[in-house]
């Protein structure tokens, strides 16, 4: 019997793969491949869930792709040049920042009680990061060429240059910190620096984010030095909301199924708290600039009352922002496990929407396009765009089941290296 | 070093798209792909209103935004002033469309804007096209610019799918002429050829193109004596299109054009 029983480096998942594969033959290793062990497991069903889903919404964009090329993806030059496809890898990637954020509580700032969420969170944090680049990589006219063509232009006027660098170093130090983690060495000075880099690659990584679109003065709804501040703390607001929903999912819902140190926390009103403040300020921050919008006399800012009209903004605001906010503020809710889950799901919901209307709505009012758009732009999305935007969603759930069965996630410096045993074991039945 | 630069007077255009259609033919751009436009737009409300027009070619910008925004220094401004794409080295990431306050940018590679048959697939390139690696022509209609003038460096010709064009000011005409010339006045017949198609093909002659770095140009002395102002001059794009407005003409304020 050969079972994968929490690795501890990839040479030896490679190795026990290997090996069940020659025991078991093709097709019953493609099966418990697919279904991620022998064994039903929460994290088997997100893994097949997510592989399968993955593999139909690649296919079919590829296919598209092919067939129509990037018409199938909407981008035309009427105006909305940055369709569906970019709030979605914003969205990714702005929660892939707060996810690392949220490890640099315990991780750099000290504040023990979160360490059961940390390494969670940073392995979330590397796929949402993966899961967005896949989705922009369907956006650009030439992934490939990127590869090539942004290191040898060296284009350092580009905030787009210098959000790949930043996003290139983050994915890079999240990668050696989940290392050393996976390795048990929460403490160690090595660790520590990198925690600490890690932390201040990603404020720049998402500064640069908000600066690519902060720095466009012929976009007023983009334009401007708070952008990037907005980015970096709905940012945070979203990793919150990530954690709890992921932690939750990874359990079947039930706190009785989680490890003693991760029950502490989440039957604890710390993070709750946590969670309402970052919801609060981006509330704040959301409304202040909506009624800067409403009343500006600017060119270019009609977008605002467009949103004003969309029934997804009112939606975004009050069910997706404030109800959470109350409910995480207030001692007869926030440890319940229902409103936790309910909130951390509304927020992430809230947050891709208000991810597609801060970049399509930037959009709206066209530049000097000729006779035939000259007013506000209409936009849908297309049925190739959903596809790839649902194929970044399947591969953090594909790669999150991975993650949950093989490395751990709730280990934290108190359960140590043989501390608790992991509930997510794969085995063969003999 | 010469410093490219066009003169449009508004007095003298009558808004006939000539010069729209001249570029079309002249780059060979898929219909709708207007490098150069006329946009027609109505200011005032009923029964107050008029009728403008606004012919709006790329800028060549003097502090071009989408230079900057290029990840890939693909989108280049060269010493002689022209902004130019680089078709080999364009990502399609959309950021100069973004950047560019004029719209003067398109993306290869899209359904027919107007119905229609779709023109890419009535006359298909032949060389088809992959996704990873060299890429074929997007399509290859019988009118194409001559093969001697395709330059994907510059932005010239039918080009690949996937990628980012503009108005190259003519570039494979401009570049050709013999150099320190002040103005290319397509009246003098030997500097014809050399002048951007739009400018040889206004039948008003309300187009004027020359070197904006010599002081003896007309360009700089129509710009000095009457007045030549820039489209939307507040985001410091400095564009290197002069309008002359006179009494008639006006340059829109805004970008956008409200429906009333
Ligand atoms: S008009 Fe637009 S495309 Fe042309 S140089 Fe200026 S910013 Fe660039
Ligand atoms: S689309 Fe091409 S030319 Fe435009 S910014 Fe991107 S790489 Fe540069």
């Amino acid at each position: 019997m050969i079972a994968i029983r929490e690795p501890r480096d990839f040479a030896e998942v490679f190795k026990t793969l290997m090996a069940m594969w020659r025991e078991e033959g093709t097709v019953r290793f493609a099966r418990t491949v697919l279904r991620l062990g022998h064994e039903p497991s929460a994290a088997g069903v997100m893994w097949s869930i997510g592989l399968i889903g993955t593999l139909i919404t690649f296919a079919w964009c590829m296919y598209m792709e092919v067939v129509e090329g990037h018409a199938a993806l909407n981008m035309l030059s009427d105006g909305i040049n940055w369709g569906a496809q970019i709030p979605t890898y914003v969205f990714f990637a702005l929660t892939s920042s707060g996810l690392t954020m949220i490890a640099a509580l315990p991780m750099v700032f000290g504040f023990k009680q979160f360490y059961p969420i940390a390494k969670r969170a940073i392995w979330l944090a590397i796929i949402t990061l993966i899961a967005g680049f896949a989705v922009l990589a369907f956006e650009l006219g030439h992934p490939f060429r990127m590869l090539w063509a942004v290191p040898t232009g060296l284009q350092i006027m580009s905030p787009m240059f210098w959000m790949g660098v930043f996003y290139t170093i983050d994915l890079i130090l999240l990668i050696i910190k989940f290392y050393l983690l996976w390795q048990d060495d929460w403490d160690s000075p090595k660790s520590h620096m990198v925690g600490i880099l890690s932390f201040v690659a990603v404020i720049l990584a998402s500064g640069m984010l908000g600066l690519l679109f902060g720095s466009v003065v012929m976009r007023p709804m983009w334009y401007g030095s708070f952008t990037s501040i907005y980015f970096m703390l709905t940012a945070a607001l979203s990793g919150a909301a990530m954690i709890v929903l992921s932690t939750y999912m990874a359990y079947g819902f039930d706190r009785d199924n989680m490890p003693a140190t991760l029950k502490t926390l989440a039957g604890s009103d710390e993070l709750p708290k946590v969670f309402a403040t970052l919801a609060g300020i981006a509330l704040v921050m959301i409304l202040t600039r909506f009624w800067t919008g409403m009343w500006t006399n600017l060119d270019g800012m009609e977008g605002f009352k467009k949103l004003a009209a969309s029934p997804w903004f009112h939606l975004e605001i009050w069910v997706g922002l404030a109800l959470p906010f109350i409910a995480m503020m207030h001692p007869a809710t926030n440890r319940k496990v229902g409103w936790q889950v309910a909130s951390a799901a509304l927020v992430l919901i809230a947050m891709f929407i208000n991810r597609i209307e801060f970049v399509i709505s930037g959009q709206l009012v066209p530049l000097f396009k000729g006779t035939w758009v000259n007013s506000l732009i209409d936009y849908t999305p297309s049925f190739t765009e959903w596809m790839s935007i649902a194929m970044g969603f399947f591969i953090v759930l594909m790669l999150y089941g991975l993650g949950e069965k093989l490395f751990r996630l709730h280990a934290s410096p108190s359960t140590g290296a043989a501390g608790e045993t992991a509930k997510v074991v794969t085995s063969v039945p003999a | 070093m010469a410093k490219w630069g066009m003169v449009i007077d508004l007095e003298k255009c009558t808004g006939c798209q000539a010069c729209t259609v001249a570029c079309g033919m002249e780059n060979t751009r898929i219909p709708g792909e207007h490098w150069q436009d006329v946009i027609f737009f109505q200011e005032g409300t009923y029964p107050n209103t008029q009728l403008k027009w606004f012919p709006r070619p790329c800028m060549h910008c003097e502090n071009p935004s989408c230079v900057a925004v290029c990840p890939t220094r693909a989108t280049t401004k060269n010493e002689d002033g022209f902004v130019l794409v680089d078709w080999d080295r364009c990502i399609g990431c959309h950021y100069c469309m973004i950047a560019c306050p004029y719209g003067v940018r398109w993306f290869q590679n899209q359904p027919p804007t107007y119905g229609g048959p779709d023109i890419m697939k009535e006359f298909p390139s032949g060389d088809g096209h992959t996704l990873i690696g060299e890429e074929g022509r997007n399509w290859n209609p019988p009118w194409a610019l001559p093969e001697a003038k395709q330059d994907w460096k510059h932005g010239v010709g039918v080009g690949p799918r996937n990628v980012v064009t503009k108005c190259t000011f003519c570039h494979h005409r401009v570049s050709q002429a013999p150099k320190g010339v002040a103005d290319l006045d397509p009246s003098d017949p030997k500097l014809r050829d050399y002048t951007p198609a739009c400018v040889v093909t206004c039948a008003p002659g309300a187009r004027y193109f020359g070197d904006l770095a010599n002081p003896d140009s007309q360009v700089n002395k129509l710009i000095a004596n009457k007045n030549g102002v820039r489209l939307l001059d507040q985001y410091g794009n400095k564009p290197q299109v002069y309008y002359l407005t006179g009494e008639g003409g006006s340059v829109p304020a805004n970008r956008v054009i409200k429906k009333s």
